[in-house]
């Protein structure tokens, strides 16, 4: 792929018109307001149709796998499908255009979203039960609830498993949950919980099992804080999770069983976390690129634009370069899709990496190159620098990612 | 009930218009086209019929460069059932009506929808022209539309100088779109994937036995004179004395 294609720039010019139509006159709201993301993104949802295509990917996956259930084998019913495609190539450019394009203007919202649709509702599906997934699933998809994904606790960031705090205690047919759980991308507003936590048994921490549970708002005992103040994607409400002895069934623990490996489902987890960041680092190097070439045409100092001056060209000629990489890796991770094919985890660190650094940089010469006008709100890059600072912390820190592109090159 | 919606290539209106330095048309190199924002209106309407009568089709049709493909194409993401694309070169308002005169006796619409003018000339011809060469109703600048139970006959509000006024005639006929009619949908992501399956028609004008000969000439095309500034008046009777001789406003 070189290219968006025809209908890829539909969808494109569908966005945007919605993006400067509902969320540009309302920027300040969402960015300095205590206004949620949540309604704007579901119109978002059903304007494009987006919350009914989930619906119907996820009704057949689900006969399928109660076919599947009750002993029908695949073949017979005709339901061999065939893995990529362009199907396939175009549900994913179709997951990463509104991605991009909100990426302009409010990087936020897509955390926001990916969290509730991405992380929460993939935890779901590739652990839970059917019942489980019909439970809680289907409405994270469509946008109906908002889902948070809590695995961050104060004392373990990096580290999730080694330093993980919260337990789970047998009790009875059910389980008595304890912990807290920090930095949560929708724990203030989130109806859908997916907790990570360690089986007690009365072994050592470092052995303990780990297991994944599902909450719902208001349980007894599961306190969610109101949004705490942060350096950016203000769009994005960000909260605290306390829970003290809350008591579930079995039927909240994925996949109601303890034997389930939750370990490496979380892998999985990272890897399309980590290959989203290219597609919002795109959005944010694209709009950084335009306002800048905008200003460096328009604002005048010494008698003349200030593009005509050499170290500003540069900083420009730099943005390309960026925009151009990253766009590269976005096009490869359509590529992929469209070979039925995914990134390994060490490639998906190497995107994220990259795209990370590169929106970072893009960023802060933005701000440089509109001066004093940078630092001030009113010319949005202060704004996009802030929020591109959370892409080399969050689905993994720089640091992380580059020991885990190390650990791979050094075992071949 | 079959309902023809025309559909023009214009360019974005957020875009900056140059004229060409030969002063005969506009720079078109590097702009970005989009459908004409009163056709979307048109296009609403059709579907908005289509969905609450069931047994509809919608057709949209365009005349002009083969590039418009992509306008049809995004009235067909927003759920028109087909698209026909007549090739012509610069057609004026009149060989665009005698153009669709010839689609409708080949399509039999009961209704044709047209935006009330397209953004680029806003010429507000091709509808009046339609409904004149045919023999037919019309409402121009219409901003409600219903139809009568046994839906052979329909009521349209216009928005006139001064008010409005309602009308009511029988079907077949000819309506145009005014802004205020709907807010036209965004085109959803299934119906983008869609609309490349949906059948696309193309006809070159000079088949259809047409006199395309022009009947108007653009002679020259300018900018517009740039705003002089502003200037301080010392008193009242000088600011007077300005806006009676030389604004000539009092």
């Amino acid at each position: 792929m070189i290219q968006w294609s025809e209908q890829h720039l539909m969808m494109r010019d569908a966005v945007r018109r919605f993006i400067q139509d509902e969320i540009v006159p309302q920027i300040d709201e969402f960015e300095h307001g205590d206004t949620p993301p949540y309604a704007v993104l579901r119109k978002m949802f059903r304007s494009f149709g987006i919350d009914e295509m989930a619906r119907e990917r996820f009704h057949k996956q689900i006969d399928a796998e109660k076919r599947a259930a009750a002993g029908e084998a695949a073949a017979t019913t005709g339901e061999t499908r065939k893995a990529g495609g362009t199907a396939a190539a175009d549900a994913m450019a179709m997951q990463m255009i509104p991605v991009i394009e909100l990426c302009h203007y409010c990087p936020g919202m897509v955390t926001a979203m990916g969290v509730s649709v991405g992380l929460t509702s993939a935890a779901i599906l590739s652990k839970g039960t059917t019942a489980q997934k019909e439970r809680w699933a289907l409405d994270l998809l469509t946008l109906e609830k908002v889902g948070a994904w809590a695995i961050t606790e104060p004392g373990s960031g990096s580290d999730p498993f080694g330093a993980m705090k919260s337990t789970a205690r047998r009790d009875g047919d059910g389980y008595i949950l304890n912990g807290n759980k920090t930095f949560i991308t929708n724990g203030p507003y989130a109806d859908t919980i997916v907790f990570i936590c360690r089986l007690d048994e009365g072994n050592p921490p470092a052995e303990r099992k780990v297991l994944t549970f599902v909450l719902e708002r208001g349980m007894p005992g599961f306190e969610q804080t109101r949004p705490v103040r942060k350096m950016g994607m203000h769009s994005s409400p960000t909260g605290d999770l306390f829970l003290s002895d809350v008591r579930v069934g079995k039927e909240h623990l994925l996949g109601e069983t303890e034997a389930v490996t939750s370990r490496a489902g979380t892998k999985d987890t990272f890897s399309s976390e980590r290959t989203g960041v290219a597609a919002m680092a795109l959005g944010i190097v694209e709009q950084c690129l335009q306002v800048c070439v905008e200003y460096a045409r328009t604002r005048v100092a010494f008698g003349r634009s200030i593009g005509e001056f050499q170290l500003i060209q540069l900083k420009l000629a730099k943005m390309e370069v960026a925009r151009m990489n990253i766009q590269n890796l976005v096009f490869r991770q359509i590529e992929l899709a469209a070979a039925g094919a995914k990134p390994t985890f060490a490639e998906a660190s190497a995107v994220k990496l990259y795209s990370a650094q590169a929106a970072m940089d893009v960023c802060l010469e933005a701000v440089q190159l509109h001066g004093g006008n940078g630092y001030m709100a009113e010319y949005r890059v202060e704004q996009l620098c802030r929020d591109a600072k959370v892409l080399q912390i969050y689905g993994g820190t720089d640091e992380i990612q580059i020991s885990q592109i190390a650990r791979n090159l050094l075992a071949k | 009930m079959k309902i023809l919606v025309t559909v023009k290539r214009v360019p974005d209106p957020e875009s900056s218009i140059k004229v060409n330095p030969e002063g005969t048309g506009i720079v078109e190199s590097g702009l970005k086209w989009v459908v004409n924002p009163f056709d979307e209106i048109a296009i609403e309407e059709a579907l908005r019929i289509k969905e609450a009568q069931g047994d509809v089709e919608v057709v949209v049709v365009s005349v002009g460069v083969s590039e418009s493909q992509e306008q049809l194409r995004t009235g067909l993401a927003m759920g028109a059932d087909r698209a026909i694309l007549v090739k012509a070169d610069r057609p004026d308002t009149a060989a665009v009506a005698k153009i669709l005169v010839k689609l409708v006796e080949k399509e039999q619409p009961t209704l044709v929808i047209l935006g009330k003018q397209a953004i680029d000339d806003d010429s507000n011809e091709v509808g009046q022209m339609l409904a004149h060469l045919l023999g037919w109703p019309q409402a121009t600048f219409i901003s409600k539309l219903t139809f009568a139970g046994d839906k052979a006959s329909v009521e349209c509000i216009r928005e006139v100088d001064g008010g409005m006024e309602t009308i009511a005639f029988a079907l077949p006929a000819i309506i145009t779109a005014d802004l205020r009619l709907n807010e036209p949908r965004y085109a959803s992501l299934p119906g983008i994937m869609k609309a490349r399956k949906k059948p696309m028609e193309e006809i070159d004008a000079a088949s259809l036995g047409v006199d395309l000969t022009p009947r108007v000439r653009i002679k020259k095309m300018a900018p517009p004179p740039a705003r002089t500034a502003g200037r301080k008046v010392e008193s009242v009777d000088e600011l007077i004395n300005a806006l009676q001789t030389e604004a000539k406003v009092m």
